[in-house]
């Protein structure tokens, strides 16, 4: 089942805000314009505006306001994907060359600019203090858990926390900012608005470590990129976190970084094969698992409604993504 | 010392302390305060009647804006295969450093819980990225075009936060001082290094005929023309910006003497 048919009602509600996302980056400039329009027809989930949408269902719903917050976090995620093609030097982005690759750092940085302060103009037309005091904490948060992933390429004296933290700033905290203020901006009661954000915090941290396990089992095709690209990055994340518990498997990964600057595909290959061999993806899988345990176990208090059904299938669905 | 001097220290004090980042301060050089910025801004808001803590904080979020923006202007035009590890990491951490300085402006107004302010500085911030990108393709006619063009990105900043407090920042000596003082910067750069962005638009674009000293004398004559101009506007500025017209004034008068130097030397 594609992710997409679990919300395929609310289409109508996703068409709005597709129209709005279109009319934000209307850029006069016509590279510019060309470029955040590029962006947008990649696609993607639309996760953000997803959950936005959902968990505005359990207030006083108003479309309107749903939308100008669901434009704007998706705007900010746009954003950041533009700045992180230049972090990471991608020349490809869901098959498509990335901005960067197409014109070049510089136009992606202003690109970035742009489309971040579109975000913050239009979220300005609401004027709800709160859902502007989080979701500015929630940027800052996700500037210093990028710094820190820099900060601990390559260094294989991290542990379980740092990973976790690491992704609950990368990931985790813009998907439960998207809950959040989807009940924010539709006057939702407090006890539901800290439920959603709870389940888009477990959601996020699950949604990351499938992500870092797929690094590693999905083929070149399916990924767009090669396996184990995330390793030859110098990113450590939960797969080899665990296999680093393997004195041997540990002593191989710190003499490969010591010679960080050389380090090839080639080099990466028995790693990739030692992951995908031992127990640690199952062992991954499993505390993905207990994220998504906890993510339904939030959304307890939230009455029965088909928005809450979503949710649960959301959790469902990213437990068992293939890609 | 002036009320607005004092103010510039105080400001500047705090405005480090913001900026401050200790794993960014391990590989970027500390981000580069605009003085002249700076004291045009205190100047301009010290004639409002925000409260003394809305005064400092717009100065202080704007000033993190113009930071951020020029941070993201230090990123390098391409990535190269032969790009060293430390010139990779720089490069990343520049990029996240001029996010992080947007993200401070967006959470100091925020909880002051000012939205008009967060509006008109993410406005500006489209605007000038607006403006950047035509700039970097814009085939200009000549270097008056170019200059002209400079002027206006160096001073829309302050003249949309001047507009935000209904006041009249005296654009044209603002946009004039700005590239002059943009335009010495560049030019020492070029001297020192041997590279300036600006002298690169200028050689590769309107200025193409320019050969290698011929640039620093055409950028030379257009420091004195716009001197010229900022002189001409000095009797016009209200006596509220006495402190920034003594300031300009001194340094006017210096470059001027310095400039003319170059020019006889060369």
């Amino acid at each position: 089942m594609k992710l997409a048919m679990t919300y395929s009602y609310l289409k109508q509600d996703l068409d709005t805000i597709e129209k709005a996302l279109n009319k934000t980056i209307n850029a006069k400039n016509p590279v510019l314009r060309e470029a955040s329009v590029q962006l947008l027809q990649a696609g993607g989930k639309r996760l953000r505006p997803v959950f936005v949408l959902l968990s505005g269902k359990f207030g006083s719903f108003d479309i309107d306001k749903i939308k100008t917050v669901a434009v704007s976090l998706e705007l900010i995620h746009m954003a950041s994907l533009v700045h992180d093609d230049v972090i990471d030097e991608a020349e490809l982005r869901r098959g498509k060359p990335t901005v960067k690759a197409r014109w070049d750092n510089r136009i992606a940085m202003y690109t970035g600019d742009y489309i971040f302060a579109r975000s913050l103009e239009n979220l300005a037309s609401l004027e709800i203090p709160k859902a502007h005091q989080i979701l500015a904490k929630t940027m800052v948060d996700l500037c210093i858990g990028e710094m820190e992933q820099i900060k601990d390429k390559y260094n294989v004296k991290q542990n379980l926390r740092t990973y976790l933290r690491r992704i609950k700033r990368k990931t985790a905290l813009l998907i439960s900012t998207s809950c959040r203020l989807g009940a924010i901006a539709t006057d939702a009661p407090i006890e539901y608005e800290r439920a959603l954000y709870r389940y888009g915090y477990y959601i996020g941290m699950s949604y990351q470590i499938i992500d870092d396990i797929l690094d590693f089992t999905s083929s070149d095709k399916q990924l767009g990129k090669p396996a184990g690209s995330d390793l030859l990055q110098g990113n450590l994340t939960l797969p080899v976190l665990y296999a680093m518990e393997n004195k041997d498997f540990y002593d191989k990964l710190r003499s490969l970084f010591e010679q960080k600057d050389t380090i090839s595909q080639q080099d990466i290959i028995p790693f990739i094969n030692h992951i995908k061999s031992s127990d640690v993806i199952e062992r991954s899988l499993a505390l993905s698992e207990r994220y998504l345990e906890k993510a339904y176990e939030s959304i307890r208090v939230l009455p029965e409604t088909r928005a809450k059904q979503t949710l649960q299938d959301i959790a469902t669905y990213i437990g068992k993504r293939k890609t | 010392m002036s009320i607005a001097n004092v103010k510039m220290k105080e400001i500047k004090v705090e405005l480090e302390e913001q900026l401050h980042h200790s794993y960014l301060k391990q590989f970027l050089q500390k981000p580069v305060i605009d003085e002249d910025k700076l004291l045009i801004l205190i100047s301009i808001i010290e004639h409002t009647n925000y409260s003394e803590i809305e005064k400092k904080n717009y100065v202080i979020t704007t000033m993190l804006v113009q930071i951020a923006l020029d941070t993201h202007d230090l990123v390098s035009q391409n990535s190269l295969k032969t790009d060293s590890d430390i010139t990779r990491k720089k490069r990343q951490l520049t990029v996240l450093a001029g996010d992080y300085y947007s993200g401070l402006y967006y959470y100091l107004l925020s909880k002051l819980e000012d939205i008009p302010m967060i509006q008109t500085l993410a406005s500006a911030i489209k605007e000038i990225n607006e403006y950047k990108v035509s700039f970097y393709y814009k085939e200009f006619k000549s270097i008056h075009a170019f200059m002209e063009s400079l002027k206006h990105l160096e001073s829309l900043l302050i003249l949309r936060v001047a507009q935000h407090m209904h006041q009249s920042d005296d654009s044209e000596f603002t946009g004039n001082w700005l590239l002059i003082r943009k335009l010495i910067r560049e030019k020492n750069r070029y001297l020192d290094k041997g590279n300036s962005p600006i002298f690169d638009l200028i050689t590769k674009g309107p200025g193409t005929h320019l050969q290698n000293n011929q640039i620093i004398y055409t950028v030379e004559k257009f420091i004195h023309k716009y001197t010229e101009h900022v002189e001409d506007t000095f009797s016009h500025l209200p006596m509220h910006l006495h402190t920034l017209k003594s300031y300009v004034q001194a340094l006017t008068y210096d470059n001027l003497r310095k400039n003319i130097k170059v020019m006889e030397e060369s």
